[in-house]
C-alpha cells in the first residue's frame, strides 16, 4: 500500500494502482484532486506530491498528497470493507485499514474518485 | 458495568408490557437507548472521517473485526458539541439494528432501567423519526430514542411505535 500521512486523515491505494508519484508542481495535465477536501483546506506549509493512479476508465488520475508518504504491507485481515450504511455516500472510499497501534486510515477506490471535470458535466 | 434493570414510571395496577432502557448523556441532554439494541459499552472510541459524510454518521471505526459507522448524537440532537475525528467521547455505546451496527459515542452511561411503554409519553419538543417519545429518569426529562433510523433501509420495531400515539 502507499500511505500518505496527512494532517486531516491518513488514507492510502494499493500500491498496484499507482503509475507514479510525482511533485505537484510537476503535473501539468490536470488539476489534481483533494479527496479530503471536504475536511478542510490543506496546511499551506505542507508539502504537497501528487499520487497518480490508474483511475475510471482506465485514464490517469492525479491525487494530492499532503504529508509524508510511505510504502508498505498491510494484513489483508486488517483491510476492513466499508459497511453498507456508509459505502453509498462515500463510494471512494473502499475500507478503512486498522494499523496495529489502533489507528485509522482509509483505503481509497481510485476507479470511484471523480475528476472535477467529469462531475461538473 | 451491572446490567441489573431498576424500575421506573407509575404502578396503576394493570401490567404494561416493560421494555429496559440504557440512560445515556451527551452534554446536557438525557437520552434512552433499547437495551435490545445495545451490544457493548466501551471506552473512548478511535474513529476516521469520511470525506463525504453526514454529520449524523462522520466517519467510521473497527469494532470487532468489522467497520462500522460513527453516529455523531449531538448532530442527531441538534445540539451540543460535534464530534472531532480521530477521539470520541468518554464512553462508547455499540449498537445492533437488524444487519447494521452502530458505534456510538456519549458521555456518560448510566444504570439500565425498565420502563413501562405506557409512562413513555409522547415529547412535548421533538418530533424527530428517532424520538420515541419521553420518559423522566432521575429527574431529567430523558429522550426515547430509536437510533436505528439513522440506517438506511431500517424498519422500526412494532412494539416501539405502539407506544406512541398519533
Amino acid at each position: 500500500m502507499v500511505h500518505v500521512h496527512d494532517p486531516r486523515v491518513r488514507w492510502c491505494v494499493h500500491a498496484s494502482q499507482v503509475v507514479r508519484i510525482v511533485a505537484a508542481a510537476e503535473w501539468l495535465a490536470a488539476p489534481a484532486i483533494d479527496v479530503l477536501a471536504a475536511l478542510g483546506p490543506v496546511s499551506g506549509t505542507a508539502t504537497h506530491r501528487v499520487v497518480v493512479v490508474r483511475g475510471a476508465g482506465d485514464r490517469e488520475t492525479a491525487l494530492l498528497a499532503t504529508g509524508m508518504i510511505e510504502i508498505n504491507d498491510v494484513e489483508l485481515t486488517s483491510v476492513l470493507p466499508l459497511p453498507d450504511t456508509l459505502a453509498a455516500t462515500a463510494p471512494e472510499v473502499a475500507a478503512i485499514i486498522l494499523a496495529p497501534d489502533a489507528s485509522l486510515s482509509l483505503l481509497l477506490q481510485p476507479s470511484a474518485v471523480i475528476p472535477r471535470d467529469d462531475s461538473a458535466s | 458495568m451491572a446490567l441489573n434493570a431498576r424500575f421506573v414510571g407509575s404502578c396503576s395496577g394493570r401490567i404494561a408490557p416493560m421494555r429496559s432502557f440504557v440512560p445515556i448523556t451527551i452534554d446536557a441532554t438525557w437520552v434512552a437507548v433499547d437495551m435490545a439494541a445495545v451490544r457493548e459499552i466501551g471506552g473512548p472510541l478511535t474513529w476516521i472521517a469520511l470525506p463525504t459524510a453526514s454529520a449524523v454518521l462522520p466517519g467510521v471505526t473497527a469494532w470487532r473485526g468489522r467497520a462500522v459507522a460513527v453516529a455523531d448524537l449531538a448532530a442527531v440532537l441538534g445540539s451540543g458539541e460535534r464530534l472531532a475525528s480521530p477521539t470520541g467521547r468518554v464512553r462508547t455505546l455499540y449498537l445492533q439494528h437488524g444487519t447494521s451496527s452502530l458505534a456510538v459515542p456519549v458521555d456518560t452511561v448510566r444504570e439500565p432501567l425498565m420502563i413501562a411503554d405506557d409512562d413513555i409519553r409522547p415529547s412535548r419538543v421533538r418530533t424527530d423519526a428517532f424520538c420515541l417519545g419521553e420518559v423522566d429518569v432521575e429527574g431529567h426529562t430523558t429522550l426515547v430514542v430509536d437510533l436505528g433510523v439513522l440506517l438506511p433501509g431500517y424498519r422500526p420495531a412494532a412494539a416501539a411505535a405502539a407506544s406512541v400515539p398519533d
